[in-house]
């Protein structure tokens, strides 16, 4: 494989990536399903494995970068493991929407196993590794929109999870954006 | 608090794009365990399963 397919590759796996994380914000804001606070962390566990094939974009393919990707989906898979099991035995209920059968945390559960198979499968190659020359700009535009798109979702988490949880740790079951009820609540109690 | 590992994360991709490897590779490594700490905060249930 060469260094411009491992690329193209890198690239269409963090648009996968961005995919889901965006996915997940279409959840929660246009069918008003909140995140539990283990759904937030799975969500870092997507940007953390993400960030290991981002490195791959930026600095080019190397074993460590695929490492990254490795423990981060790793991580993320723990989370995500941890919260099917909650929910496996029947009559236990669930959490969230359910999608094609499946709720939001299996799909996590499959695609954090996707990333740990495909990095693995992508560390074998190693022609890889090899330095090559300036990349031609169809291998420069797609890796750095995708780049982009992670820190800019990010970003939107960080704000996001501020409006859900406050500074401090999240409700088990959050109820509404906590940011709006505290402020509330402080105007009400400057009125009255 | 919950906010912090995707703040790391952003603060390790700003520091990815400005060319700067082992900064980018620290703050996910931070971004990482804080990660960690938090599941473990919030993992308290015990698991449903009568093994």
């Amino acid at each position: 494989m060469t260094a411009d397919l491992s690329r193209l590759l890198n690239a269409l796996g963090l648009v996968a990536v961005d995919t889901v994380l965006v996915l997940a914000f279409v959840d929660q804001l246009w069918f008003r399903d909140l995140p539990c606070p283990i759904c937030i962390l799975q969500r870092a566990g997507f940007i953390a494995a993400g960030f290991g094939i981002a490195l791959n974009l930026i600095f080019g393919p190397r074993p460590s970068h695929y490492g990254l990707a490795i423990l981060g989906a790793m991580v993320g898979g723990i989370m995500s493991a941890d919260q099917v099991l909650h929910y496996v035995v029947p009559g236990t209920g669930s959490y969230g929407n359910a999608i094609f059968g499946l709720h939001l945390y299996t799909w996590a559960l499959i695609g954090f196993a996707l990333i740990v198979v495909g990095s693995a499968v992508m560390l074998l190659f190693d022609r890889q590794y090899e330095p090559t020359g300036p990349l031609p700009l169809r291998l420069t535009v797609l890796p750095l929109t995708a780049v982009a798109l992670l820190a800019l979702i990010a970003v939107a988490n960080v704000m996001s999870t501020l409006a859900i949880c406050g500074f401090g740790l999240c409700p088990e079951t959050p109820g509404g954006y906590l940011i709006f009820n505290e402020n509330l609540r402080l105007a009400v109690g400057k009125i009255s | 608090m919950m906010s912090l590992p995707f703040l790391l994360f952003a603060c390790g991709l700003a520091a990815a794009w400005t060319s700067r490897r082992e900064a980018a590779m620290g703050f996910w490594v931070a971004g990482v365990l804080v990660l960690l700490v938090l599941f473990r905060f919030h993992a308290t249930d015990v698991l449903n399963l009568g093994l």
